[in-house]
């Protein structure tokens, strides 16, 4: 565990750095990438997700002054401060979810090629996000005497942290383009949503911080089956209705 | 390779299937207890307990505050940001009295120059409880890493938010505690 990286005066927060490392090197990738298949314009993929950063972390800032005008109305150079504990998740998705959309629609990208492009990005990002688990010491497991145990938290604990990096890795390997999709467009980002719920019914078995439903049923495991569920159908309609030839004709703006 | 749809219909037959069967049978197997969280320094773990003396001499505890929002920072006199967000503490000091809201200054004395702290303290007019963190046991236990450390604790004892790193801005501080004060005990 390293939270936080002590450099002379610096105080760096670890898990936070490897997330933007990951983002940075995921997207540099998947701007690469597009090159393969040759539908999506690489730039146009980087703006959107530049884009949708950027209106993220400002959406995720005004949610949370919203909740406290007053406090800010006092000090409104907090506006800006760079504290990620001033930030609110859920206005963050919200606005950064909107803000692809609305860029997406402007430069006509069409829908799912631009999904299938950003995959890469996303599948370093879900590596990235293990790493900076394991750096905070967050998403940990539940107690467990294994010659792979770590100590955390007082105890030895599953590294839940480790096989959710793992798995986020061989996820990335299967759904990397190496040549041209030959499957309908849509199929690898789907294919990487439904592996990545997959995976996180299995390590969320392990963790010892999950919330529960039904009884005693784990919160984000049925939510993570939902999601299985809903994009393997979706996997299959779009196996179904488009022949392999196809992909290109939906291209066109 | 491309997949047929048939063969892709078994493919997630089977996935969704064992999905299910994993779910169910770990959830019978192990469930996840919120007894199992020991006091630990991170969000979400009831902060572990300490008793310390004050600048008199009188000893504090952490249980002494029960019911009430603590605001836990740990500080040395050798350190300029933790001396810059004092003023900000004392001011919400002023403002809560200890009511429902506790703020407790541990002063890394093990690796600070007594003296120094106390004359900040003084020259300050600092009012609420500042302790004397002298082997740095408390330290260790909070894992203090960097300076200033903040923990902000709820009514039952729970760490909610860890602020590491200063000067926290009055903005931070204060809606950081607003929100705690807000949950119902």
């Amino acid at each position: 565990m390293l939270p936080i990286l002590q450099i002379g005066p610096l105080a760096i927060q670890t898990p936070g750095l490897i997330l933007l490392l990951g983002l940075w090197f995921g997207l540099t990738l998947a701007e690469k990438l597009a090159q393969i298949d040759r539908i999506i314009d690489p730039n146009a993929i980087y703006n959107l997700a530049l884009t949708a950063l950027l209106a993220g972390i400002l959406g995720a800032r005004l949610f949370y002054v919203a909740r406290y005008p007053d406090i800010f109305f006092n000090d409104p150079l907090s506006l800006v401060s760079p504290n990620t504990a001033m930030l609110d998740a859920f206005g963050g998705l919200v606005t950064g979810g909107l803000a692809a959309l609305i860029y997406g629609q402007r430069r006509k990208l069409p829908l799912w090629p631009a999904l299938d492009a950003l995959t890469p990005a996303l599948s370093v990002l879900f590596i990235a996000a293990g790493l900076a688990h394991f750096a905070s010491g967050d998403a940990f497991g539940i107690p467990a005497r294994l010659p792979w145990s770590i100590r955390l938290w007082g105890e030895y604990r599953h590294p839940t942290q480790l096989y959710e990096t793992l798995l986020a890795a061989g996820i990335a390997v299967l759904v990397w383009p190496r040549r041209r999709a030959e499957q309908p467009a849509g199929v690898r980002f789907l294919a990487f949503v439904a592996l990545s719920a997959f995976a996180r019914i299995l390590v969320e078995s392990f963790r010892a911080d999950s919330t529960l439903i039904f009884g005693s049923l784990r919160t984000a495991q049925v939510i993570a089956w939902g999601i299985l569920a809903i994009s393997t159908q979706w996997i299959a309609t779009r196996l179904k209705h488009q022949s392999t030839a196809q992909p290109l004709e939906e291209a066109k703006p | 390779m491309p997949i047929s749809s048939r063969n892709f219909k078994w493919i997630q037959l089977a996935l969704l299937f064992f999905a299910a069967a994993w779910i169910a049978g770990t959830s019978w197997l192990s469930t996840p207890g919120e007894g199992s969280r020991s006091a630990s320094p991170r969000a979400g773990f009831p902060a572990p307990s300490f008793t310390l003396t004050d600048l008199d001499g009188d000893p504090v505890s952490l249980s002494d505050f029960q019911g009430k929002v603590v605001l836990l920072n740990f500080w040395a006199a050798w350190c300029p940001p933790c001396k810059a967000e004092m003023p900000a503490f004392e001011a919400l000091q002023q403002a809560y009295r200890g009511d429902e809201l506790v703020i407790l200054a541990v002063n890394t004395t093990y690796q600070d120059d007594l003296t120094a702290a106390q004359e900040f303290v003084v020259e300050n007019n600092l009012s609420f409880p500042v302790l004397l963190d002298m082997d740095g046991k408390v330290s260790n236990a909070y894992q203090i890493l960097a300076m200033p450390s903040t923990f902000f604790i709820d009514r039952d004892g729970i760490i909610q938010q860890v602020i590491v790193g200063g000067p926290m801005s009055e903005t931070l501080i204060q809606t950081q505690v607003r929100k705690l004060l807000a949950e119902v005990p």
